[in-house]
């Protein structure tokens, strides 16, 4: 996919203290077929950020996502991949 | 249909054959021959990648399984159905067919038992199917089939996406995890390798080549598919029979292994001692694997259960 997960929309919220990273995120749909490798990919992307100690997610469900969430960024991305938005 | 000199001038200028009526009936043929590979390659992998998924080690695996079930029968149906607007009947194709006369790899045939074979299904088979496409997709002449291969190239994707996340990490697991995973590419391995079809030496001519249904020799292919599996492997800490030479200034993959040799479905091992020739393997393949009946039924008996009971009601 052409597009990252900030401009996707499902990144609710990130602190970090003291080199804990949390991370509240949802997903597109509860049976999203890649939720696997969203998670190893944000925990593998922030372990690499210098002082990154550990990392947690927490999966979140309200709100539930809508297309509204997508950055126009990320639109102008998915159209050009042919995704209509 | 075209005059051969329309067709040739067609083939020459490189443009894309949209319609029957810019074919010759050789093309035709070819056309619909290449269709009926892939769609048969991408509708039994569902069968075969399903009985594996099954035994998903998680909720979240055995989604991601079923999602690339659905990409390949979405796959095939692109091929069908470009066959049935070229005057193949799809539903006769997919369910009246005897299941020997589907012409897939053989290496489907071999039952895929665990979570963890499917993994390297999705690692080397897709990486196959990846690099066979890839190259459909960037030089078939035949129009409808190369732009509806855009979808298809970006789910495959995927599909070696979970290939190789999961190898990698049941390859850091380490202990039997790590040798259930070695014993599996112990022996797909090999049947990827051979994939890929006759050697160039052995296949002197290609109608595909010619007519721009694909542009790379199954040598070629099968190159391009070991320099992308065998870095991989070694990167994850999995040995596979095959080194890099450089010969001339070009990398080279040479297999440590005689190509072809005996292979024992049931057992799932090939014996590198017995060299073979490739009647051996084509009459391997023309008699099919130990799990093709069995596959086919899967989708064709409860058609026609369905039909029957359908007809039986009046409707």
């Amino acid at each position: 996919m052409p597009i990252n997960l900030v401009d996707l929309g499902i990144i609710y919220s990130i602190a970090e203290n003291d080199g804990l990273v949390e991370v509240d995120l949802t997903f597109t749909a509860m049976g999203c077929p890649a939720a696997d490798f969203i998670l190893d990919d944000v925990r593998e992307r922030l372990l690499r950020e210098d002082g990154v100690r550990e990392v947690r997610i927490t999966i979140v469900w309200n709100p539930p996502w809508t297309v509204a969430r997508v950055s126009e960024a990320g639109r102008d991305a998915l159209e050009s991949w042919g995704l209509a938005v | 249909m075209a005059t051969p000199a329309e067709f040739d001038e067609m083939m020459k200028s490189g443009d894309l054959i949209e319609s029957r009526n810019e074919m010759t009936p050789d093309y035709l043929k070819e056309l619909k021959h290449t269709l009926i590979v892939s769609g048969d390659t991408e509708l039994i992998s569902a069968p075969a990648y399903y009985l594996a998924a099954k035994r998903a080690p998680s909720i979240n695996a055995f989604m991601t399984g079923i999602a690339i079930i659905q990409d390949e029968l979405a796959h095939a149906h692109i091929a069908y159905h470009i066959l049935e607007e070229l005057g193949e009947d799809q539903e006769k194709l997919i369910f009246s067919r005897d299941p020997k006369s589907f012409r897939y790899p053989y290496a489907f045939d071999v039952p895929l038992e665990s979570w963890t074979e499917l993994v390297v299904a999705n690692g080397m088979y897709d990486q196959a199917g990846f690099c066979l496409l890839g190259d459909i997709h960037e030089k078939c002449s035949y129009g409808p089939w190369k732009r509806g291969l855009n979808k298809v190239m970006a789910e495959e994707n995927f599909h070696l996406r979970n290939g190789r996340t999961w190898m990698k990490r049941i390859s850091l697991a380490g202990g039997s995890a790590k040798d259930d995973l070695q014993r599996a590419v112990d022996w797909m391995f090999p049947l990827s390798v051979e994939w890929f079809g006759l050697p160039d030496s052995l296949k002197m001519h290609s109608a595909q080549l010619e007519y721009r249904l694909k542009g790379l020799t199954n040598d070629q292919l099968r190159q391009w598919w070991l320099s992308l599996v065998v870095p991989y492997c070694e990167q994850i800490g999995i040995k596979v029979p095959s080194h890099k030479e450089t010969r001339d200034g070009k990398d080279v993959w040479e297999l440590d292994y005689p190509f072809p040799c005996e292979f024992d479905a049931e057992e799932k091992r090939w014996d590198f001692k017995q060299p073979i020739s490739w009647d051996d393997v084509l009459e391997r393949w023309r008699n099919r694997g130990p799990r093709n009946a069995e596959m086919v039924a899967m989708f064709q008996e409860e058609f026609h259960k369905f039909r029957n009971a359908h007809h039986q009601n009046g409707s």
